[in-house]
Protein backbone atom coordinates (compact mmCIF):
# COMPACT_ATOMS: atom_id res chain seq x y z
CA UNK A 1 0.00 0.00 0.00
CA UNK A 2 1.16 4.06 -1.04
CA UNK A 3 1.66 5.41 2.23
CA UNK A 4 0.90 9.10 2.72
CA UNK A 5 1.28 11.58 5.55
CA UNK A 6 -0.60 11.96 8.40
CA UNK A 7 -0.45 14.63 11.10
CA UNK A 8 -2.02 14.36 14.71
CA UNK A 9 -2.42 16.75 16.45
CA UNK A 10 -3.89 17.26 20.03
CA UNK A 11 -4.12 20.96 22.13
CA UNK A 12 -0.98 19.91 23.87
CA UNK A 13 1.26 18.69 21.64
CA UNK A 14 2.05 17.77 17.85
CA UNK A 15 0.95 14.22 18.90
CA UNK A 16 2.00 11.86 15.40
CA UNK A 17 3.66 13.57 11.98
CA UNK A 18 4.86 10.93 10.03
CA UNK A 19 3.92 8.36 7.20
CA UNK A 20 1.09 5.25 7.33
CA UNK A 21 -0.48 3.16 5.46
CA UNK A 22 -4.04 3.06 6.45
CA UNK A 23 -5.86 4.70 9.29
CA UNK A 24 -8.96 3.58 10.76
CA UNK A 25 -10.66 6.24 12.93
CA UNK A 26 -14.24 6.51 14.60
CA UNK A 27 -16.10 9.90 13.37
CA UNK A 28 -19.54 10.44 14.57
CA UNK A 29 -21.07 8.41 12.09
CA UNK A 30 -18.92 5.62 12.61
CA UNK A 31 -15.66 4.41 11.23
CA UNK A 32 -14.34 5.21 8.56
CA UNK A 33 -10.83 3.99 6.80
CA UNK A 34 -8.24 6.13 5.01
CA UNK A 35 -6.07 5.24 2.27
CA UNK A 36 -4.21 6.80 0.13
CA UNK A 37 -5.84 9.06 -2.34
CA UNK A 38 -8.80 9.51 -0.58
CA UNK A 39 -11.07 12.40 -1.94
CA UNK A 40 -11.19 15.50 0.61
CA UNK A 41 -12.74 14.43 3.43
CA UNK A 42 -13.95 16.38 6.39
CA UNK A 43 -15.54 14.82 9.57
CA UNK A 44 -15.87 15.35 13.51
CA UNK A 45 -14.80 12.41 15.51
CA UNK A 46 -16.28 11.12 18.08
CA UNK A 47 -14.55 9.07 21.32
CA UNK A 48 -13.53 5.96 20.33
CA UNK A 49 -10.42 4.10 19.29
CA UNK A 50 -7.87 5.08 16.32
CA UNK A 51 -6.13 2.72 14.25
CA UNK A 52 -2.69 3.78 12.49
CA UNK A 53 -1.10 1.19 10.15
CA UNK A 54 2.41 1.69 10.18
CA UNK A 55 4.74 -0.75 8.37
CA UNK A 56 1.69 -3.28 8.35
CA UNK A 57 0.91 -3.17 11.67
CA UNK A 58 -1.71 -1.28 13.05
CA UNK A 59 -1.14 0.90 16.39
CA UNK A 60 -4.15 1.35 18.83
CA UNK A 61 -5.10 4.64 20.33
CA UNK A 62 -7.82 5.98 22.37
CA UNK A 63 -9.17 9.38 20.95
CA UNK A 64 -11.98 11.73 22.46
CA UNK A 65 -13.55 14.26 20.20
CA UNK A 66 -12.50 16.48 17.39
CA UNK A 67 -12.15 16.33 13.90
CA UNK A 68 -9.90 14.31 10.95
CA UNK A 69 -9.21 16.64 7.40
CA UNK A 70 -8.36 14.29 4.36
CA UNK A 71 -6.81 16.66 1.98
CA UNK A 72 -4.52 15.61 -1.21
CA UNK A 73 -1.35 16.74 0.62
CA UNK A 74 -1.85 15.13 3.43
CA UNK A 75 -4.20 13.81 6.43
CA UNK A 76 -4.79 16.08 9.84
CA UNK A 77 -6.45 14.86 12.76
CA UNK A 78 -7.25 17.02 15.29
CA UNK A 79 -8.31 15.46 18.50
CA UNK A 80 -9.01 16.97 21.94
CA UNK A 81 -7.10 14.13 23.50
CA UNK A 82 -4.98 11.18 21.94
CA UNK A 83 -2.99 8.40 23.74
CA UNK A 84 -1.36 5.44 22.11
CA UNK A 85 -2.69 2.09 23.63
CA UNK A 86 0.46 1.15 25.39
CA UNK A 87 1.00 4.38 27.11
CA UNK A 88 -2.23 4.57 28.93
CA UNK A 89 -2.28 4.24 32.40
CA UNK A 90 -4.84 1.67 33.14
CA UNK A 91 -5.04 2.46 37.01
CA UNK A 92 -6.20 6.47 36.38
CA UNK A 93 -9.04 5.21 33.57
CA UNK A 94 -10.45 3.27 36.52
CA UNK A 95 -9.64 5.69 38.69
CA UNK A 96 -11.69 8.32 36.01
CA UNK A 97 -14.05 5.59 35.93
CA UNK A 98 -14.73 5.64 39.35
CA UNK A 99 -15.09 9.36 39.72
CA UNK A 100 -17.15 9.51 36.56
CA UNK A 101 -19.67 6.65 38.34
CA UNK A 102 -19.74 8.41 41.35
CA UNK A 103 -20.65 11.90 40.04
CA UNK A 104 -23.43 10.70 37.71
CA UNK A 105 -25.09 9.52 41.03
CA UNK A 106 -25.03 13.05 42.52
CA UNK A 107 -25.39 14.92 39.60
CA UNK A 108 -27.74 17.59 39.83
CA UNK A 109 -29.26 18.77 36.70
CA UNK A 110 -28.65 18.04 32.67
CA UNK A 111 -25.35 19.33 32.57
CA UNK A 112 -23.66 17.93 35.24
CA UNK A 113 -25.02 14.53 34.09
CA UNK A 114 -23.91 15.09 30.44
CA UNK A 115 -20.48 16.52 31.78
CA UNK A 116 -20.27 12.88 33.86
CA UNK A 117 -21.19 11.09 30.91
CA UNK A 118 -18.96 12.24 28.74
CA UNK A 119 -16.26 11.43 31.61
CA UNK A 120 -17.41 8.27 32.07
CA UNK A 121 -17.51 7.54 28.45
CA UNK A 122 -13.78 9.10 28.13
CA UNK A 123 -12.52 6.40 31.11
CA UNK A 124 -14.66 3.56 29.49
CA UNK A 125 -12.89 4.08 26.03
CA UNK A 126 -9.34 4.33 27.35
CA UNK A 127 -9.78 1.27 29.37
CA UNK A 128 -11.49 -0.54 26.18
CA UNK A 129 -7.90 0.67 24.27
CA UNK A 130 -5.74 -0.57 26.75
CA UNK A 131 -7.29 -3.89 27.11
CA UNK A 132 -6.83 -4.31 23.56
CA UNK A 133 -3.22 -4.78 24.22
CA UNK A 134 -3.64 -8.36 26.48
CA UNK B 1 24.98 53.91 62.10
CA UNK B 2 23.41 50.63 63.64
CA UNK B 3 20.14 51.55 61.69
CA UNK B 4 22.22 51.93 58.07
CA UNK B 5 23.63 48.50 58.91
CA UNK B 6 20.41 46.96 59.73
CA UNK B 7 18.84 48.85 56.81
CA UNK B 8 21.69 46.83 54.34
CA UNK B 9 20.99 43.74 55.85
CA UNK B 10 17.55 43.44 55.31
CA UNK B 11 17.90 44.72 51.95
CA UNK B 12 20.11 42.02 51.56
CA UNK B 13 17.80 39.47 52.48
CA UNK B 14 15.14 40.76 50.06
CA UNK B 15 17.20 40.89 47.50
CA UNK B 16 17.79 37.05 47.66
CA UNK B 17 14.27 36.44 47.95
CA UNK B 18 13.80 38.73 44.67
CA UNK B 19 17.04 36.72 43.16
CA UNK B 20 15.43 33.43 43.87
CA UNK B 21 12.01 34.32 42.49
CA UNK B 22 13.46 35.60 39.37
CA UNK B 23 15.40 32.49 39.07
CA UNK B 24 12.39 29.90 39.72
CA UNK B 25 10.49 32.50 37.24
CA UNK B 26 12.85 32.18 34.93
CA UNK B 27 13.02 28.30 34.66
CA UNK B 28 9.06 28.14 34.66
CA UNK B 29 8.99 30.59 31.97
CA UNK B 30 11.13 28.33 29.74
CA UNK B 31 8.86 25.48 30.32
CA UNK B 32 5.85 27.82 29.49
CA UNK B 33 6.68 29.07 26.61
CA UNK B 34 7.11 25.65 24.76
CA UNK B 35 3.41 24.88 26.37
CA UNK B 36 2.21 27.60 24.33
CA UNK B 37 4.45 27.40 21.50
CA UNK B 38 3.15 23.75 20.98
CA UNK B 39 -0.62 24.73 21.64
CA UNK B 40 -0.75 26.91 18.59
CA UNK B 41 -0.89 24.23 15.95
CA UNK B 42 -3.69 22.91 16.52
CA UNK B 43 -5.48 26.36 17.33
CA UNK B 44 -4.45 27.27 14.16
CA UNK B 45 -5.95 24.04 12.39
CA UNK B 46 -9.12 24.10 13.75
CA UNK B 47 -9.48 27.64 13.31
CA UNK B 48 -8.86 27.10 9.11
CA UNK B 49 -10.97 24.13 9.32
CA UNK B 50 -13.93 26.54 10.47
CA UNK B 51 -13.25 29.30 8.55
CA UNK B 52 -13.11 26.72 4.82
CA UNK B 53 -16.69 25.48 6.05
CA UNK B 54 -17.69 28.67 6.33
CA UNK B 55 -16.20 30.10 2.72
CA UNK B 56 -17.30 27.01 1.02
CA UNK B 57 -21.07 27.35 2.18
CA UNK B 58 -21.97 30.98 1.93
CA UNK B 59 -25.67 30.25 2.87
CA UNK B 60 -25.03 28.34 6.20
CA UNK B 61 -25.80 29.63 9.54
CA UNK B 62 -25.90 28.08 12.66
CA UNK B 63 -27.07 28.95 16.61
CA UNK B 64 -23.13 29.82 17.29
CA UNK B 65 -22.51 32.47 13.87
CA UNK B 66 -26.40 34.38 14.45
CA UNK B 67 -25.23 37.91 15.81
CA UNK B 68 -28.10 38.62 18.43
CA UNK B 69 -28.63 42.19 19.26
CA UNK B 70 -26.04 42.33 22.83
CA UNK B 71 -28.11 42.47 26.24
CA UNK B 72 -26.20 40.15 28.70
CA UNK B 73 -22.00 39.42 28.11
CA UNK B 74 -20.07 37.22 29.68
CA UNK B 75 -16.52 37.75 30.32
CA UNK B 76 -13.85 34.89 30.74
CA UNK B 77 -10.82 36.80 32.69
CA UNK B 78 -7.40 34.96 32.61
CA UNK B 79 -5.36 36.18 35.37
CA UNK B 80 -2.58 34.65 37.67
CA UNK B 81 -2.70 32.83 40.56
CA UNK B 82 -0.17 34.58 42.75
CA UNK B 83 1.19 38.65 42.77
CA UNK B 84 4.42 40.04 42.39
CA UNK B 85 4.10 40.32 39.04
CA UNK B 86 4.32 43.74 37.64
CA UNK B 87 1.48 44.96 36.04
CA UNK B 88 0.39 41.41 34.46
CA UNK B 89 -2.63 40.94 36.86
CA UNK B 90 -3.61 44.75 36.69
CA UNK B 91 -3.43 45.00 33.19
CA UNK B 92 -5.46 42.28 32.06
CA UNK B 93 -8.00 43.03 34.70
CA UNK B 94 -8.29 46.59 33.91
CA UNK B 95 -8.96 45.90 30.34
CA UNK B 96 -11.83 43.78 31.39
CA UNK B 97 -13.46 46.41 33.23
CA UNK B 98 -12.53 49.35 30.50
CA UNK B 99 -14.34 47.20 27.83
CA UNK B 100 -17.70 47.39 29.84
CA UNK B 101 -17.47 51.20 30.62
CA UNK B 102 -20.70 52.14 28.42
CA UNK B 103 -22.55 48.63 29.10
CA UNK B 104 -25.96 48.86 31.18
CA UNK B 105 -25.17 46.21 33.21
CA UNK B 106 -21.89 44.28 34.42
CA UNK B 107 -21.20 41.04 32.62
CA UNK B 108 -21.10 37.61 34.29
CA UNK B 109 -17.84 36.66 35.06
CA UNK B 110 -16.00 33.31 34.66
CA UNK B 111 -12.51 33.93 36.73
CA UNK B 112 -9.28 31.77 35.78
CA UNK B 113 -6.64 32.88 38.36
CA UNK B 114 -7.03 33.71 41.47
CA UNK B 115 -6.02 37.25 41.55
CA UNK B 116 -9.02 37.76 38.69
CA UNK B 117 -11.87 35.65 41.25
CA UNK B 118 -10.56 38.27 44.19
CA UNK B 119 -10.86 40.73 42.21
CA UNK B 120 -14.43 40.57 40.60
CA UNK B 121 -15.53 39.20 43.78
CA UNK B 122 -14.55 42.48 45.74
CA UNK B 123 -16.58 44.87 43.26
CA UNK B 124 -19.62 42.85 43.39
CA UNK B 125 -19.84 41.10 39.66
CA UNK B 126 -21.78 37.88 39.56
CA UNK B 127 -19.17 34.93 39.20
CA UNK B 128 -20.70 31.96 37.26
CA UNK B 129 -17.49 30.14 37.71
CA UNK B 130 -13.71 30.93 39.56
CA UNK B 131 -10.84 28.33 38.87
CA UNK B 132 -7.66 28.68 40.93
CA UNK B 133 -4.29 27.09 40.43
CA UNK B 134 -4.91 25.51 37.29
CA UNK B 135 -3.14 27.61 35.02
CA UNK B 136 0.50 25.82 35.18
CA UNK B 137 -1.23 22.70 33.89
CA UNK B 138 -4.23 23.06 32.46
CA UNK B 139 -5.63 19.93 30.70
CA UNK B 140 -7.59 19.70 27.59
CA UNK B 141 -10.86 18.64 29.12
CA UNK B 142 -10.41 21.30 31.93
CA UNK B 143 -10.58 23.60 29.21
CA UNK B 144 -13.55 22.02 27.96
CA UNK B 145 -15.50 22.19 30.73
CA UNK B 146 -14.94 25.80 30.69
CA UNK B 147 -16.03 26.27 27.47
CA UNK B 148 -19.10 23.85 27.79
CA UNK B 149 -20.30 26.47 30.62
CA UNK B 150 -20.38 29.40 28.16
CA UNK B 151 -21.55 27.62 25.56
CA UNK B 152 -24.34 26.23 27.17
CA UNK B 153 -25.06 29.67 28.78
CA UNK B 154 -24.72 31.00 25.30
CA UNK B 155 -27.05 28.32 23.41
CA UNK B 156 -30.31 28.95 26.17
CA UNK B 157 -29.94 32.56 25.41
CA UNK B 158 -28.93 33.80 28.77
CA UNK B 159 -26.12 35.39 27.06
CA UNK B 160 -25.56 36.80 23.98
CA UNK B 161 -21.34 37.50 23.69
CA UNK B 162 -18.40 35.46 24.98
CA UNK B 163 -15.29 37.73 25.09
CA UNK B 164 -12.01 36.24 26.50
CA UNK B 165 -9.74 38.91 28.07
CA UNK B 166 -5.85 37.36 28.67
CA UNK B 167 -2.32 38.46 27.93
CA UNK B 168 -1.16 37.42 25.14
CA UNK B 169 3.32 35.90 24.82
CA UNK B 170 5.16 38.47 22.72
CA UNK B 171 8.42 38.06 23.93
CA UNK B 172 9.98 36.92 27.45
CA UNK B 173 10.15 40.88 28.03
CA UNK B 174 7.07 42.12 26.76
CA UNK B 175 3.32 40.38 27.20
CA UNK B 176 0.19 42.38 25.80
CA UNK B 177 -3.85 42.06 27.29
CA UNK B 178 -5.39 41.42 24.24
CA UNK B 179 -9.31 40.91 24.46
CA UNK B 180 -11.09 37.69 21.89
CA UNK B 181 -14.47 37.07 21.19
CA UNK B 182 -15.43 33.87 21.48
CA UNK B 183 -19.29 33.92 20.72
CA UNK B 184 -20.54 34.59 18.65
CA UNK B 185 -18.60 32.81 15.95
CA UNK B 186 -16.59 35.09 13.46
CA UNK B 187 -14.75 33.29 10.46
CA UNK B 188 -13.29 35.15 7.76
CA UNK B 189 -13.63 34.76 4.08
CA UNK B 190 -10.84 32.73 2.55
CA UNK B 191 -9.49 32.94 -0.78
CA UNK B 192 -8.98 29.70 -2.40
CA UNK B 193 -10.63 26.62 -0.25
CA UNK B 194 -10.82 22.50 -2.11
CA UNK B 195 -13.79 21.37 -2.66
CA UNK B 196 -14.56 19.27 0.53
CA UNK B 197 -17.13 16.62 1.51
CA UNK B 198 -18.54 16.50 4.54
CA UNK B 199 -19.82 13.88 7.10
CA UNK B 200 -22.42 13.83 7.77
CA UNK B 201 -23.02 17.98 6.90
CA UNK B 202 -21.06 20.79 7.18
CA UNK B 203 -23.39 22.40 9.67
CA UNK B 204 -22.80 19.31 11.53
CA UNK B 205 -19.27 19.20 11.09
CA UNK B 206 -19.14 22.78 12.37
CA UNK B 207 -21.67 22.30 15.15
CA UNK B 208 -19.09 19.97 16.14
CA UNK B 209 -15.80 21.89 15.96
CA UNK B 210 -17.50 25.31 17.89
CA UNK B 211 -17.30 24.14 21.06
CA UNK B 212 -13.68 21.99 20.72
CA UNK B 213 -12.61 25.55 19.08
CA UNK B 214 -14.09 27.58 22.16
CA UNK B 215 -12.15 24.70 24.37
CA UNK B 216 -9.16 25.52 22.40
CA UNK B 217 -8.99 29.20 22.72
CA UNK B 218 -9.22 28.68 26.28
CA UNK B 219 -6.54 26.45 26.56
CA UNK B 220 -4.33 28.96 24.30
CA UNK B 221 -5.30 31.71 26.57
CA UNK B 222 -4.80 30.17 29.95
CA UNK B 223 -1.14 28.83 28.55
CA UNK B 224 -0.14 32.31 26.71
CA UNK B 225 -1.09 33.99 30.03
CA UNK B 226 0.74 31.64 32.32
CA UNK B 227 4.09 32.16 30.33
CA UNK B 228 3.16 35.89 30.28
CA UNK B 229 2.75 35.59 33.75
CA UNK B 230 6.27 34.43 34.31
CA UNK B 231 8.03 36.81 31.99
CA UNK B 232 6.40 39.82 34.38
CA UNK B 233 7.19 38.38 37.06
CA UNK B 234 10.86 37.38 35.94
CA UNK B 235 11.15 41.23 34.79
CA UNK B 236 9.83 42.49 37.95
CA UNK B 237 11.89 40.66 39.50
CA UNK B 238 15.25 41.24 37.82
CA UNK B 239 14.04 45.06 38.41
CA UNK B 240 13.93 44.44 41.84
CA UNK B 241 17.23 42.61 42.39
CA UNK B 242 18.50 44.92 40.38
CA UNK B 243 17.29 47.92 42.76
CA UNK B 244 17.97 45.91 45.83
CA UNK B 245 21.69 46.19 44.42
CA UNK B 246 22.22 50.01 44.15
CA UNK B 247 20.45 50.46 47.25
CA UNK B 248 23.29 48.38 48.85
CA UNK B 249 26.07 50.15 46.90
CA UNK B 250 24.88 53.49 48.35
CA UNK B 251 23.60 52.54 51.79
CA UNK B 252 27.44 51.15 52.21
CA UNK B 253 28.80 54.38 50.85
CA UNK B 254 26.62 56.05 53.56
CA UNK B 255 27.76 53.35 55.94
CA UNK B 256 31.58 54.44 55.28
CA UNK B 257 30.74 57.70 55.11
CA UNK B 258 29.32 57.94 58.63
CA UNK B 259 31.94 55.40 60.42
CA UNK B 260 34.95 57.54 58.53
CA UNK B 261 33.18 60.50 60.49
CA UNK B 262 33.05 58.81 64.05
CA UNK B 263 36.64 57.87 63.61
CA UNK B 264 37.82 61.50 62.82
CA UNK B 265 35.63 62.76 65.68
CA UNK B 266 37.56 60.43 68.16
CA UNK B 267 40.67 61.18 66.83
CA UNK B 268 39.98 64.98 67.21
CA UNK B 269 38.89 64.13 70.50
CA UNK B 270 41.91 62.23 71.49
CA UNK B 271 44.08 64.74 69.61
CA UNK B 272 42.52 67.69 71.18
CA UNK B 273 42.55 66.41 74.84
CA UNK B 274 46.30 65.59 74.65
CA UNK B 275 47.13 69.03 73.34
CA UNK B 276 45.29 70.31 76.28
CA UNK B 277 47.09 68.93 78.95
CA UNK B 278 50.83 69.35 77.31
Amino acid sequence: MTPFKLQIITPEKTFFDGETDQIIVRTTVGDVGILNGHEPYCAALGIGQLRVRINGEFRRAATSGGIIKVSKEKTVILAQTCEWADEIDLNRAEAAKSTAEERMKSAKGDNELRMAEAKLRRALNRIDTASFLK
Amino acid sequence: MKDIKRRIKSVGSTRQITKAMELVSSSKLRKAKLRAEQARPYFNELYKSMCEIASANTDFSTVFTVKRPIKHRLFIVVAGDRGLAGGYNSNVLKMAVAAHENDAEKPKIIAIGKKAGEYFEKRDYEIVASYENIAENIKPNQAQDIADIAINMFRSGEIDEVVVFFTMFVSSIAQEAQQMSVLPMETHKLENYGTMTYDPSPEAVFNRIVPRFAASLIQCAVVESYASEQGARRTAMENATDNADAMTESLSLLYNRARQASITTEIIDIVSGASAQS
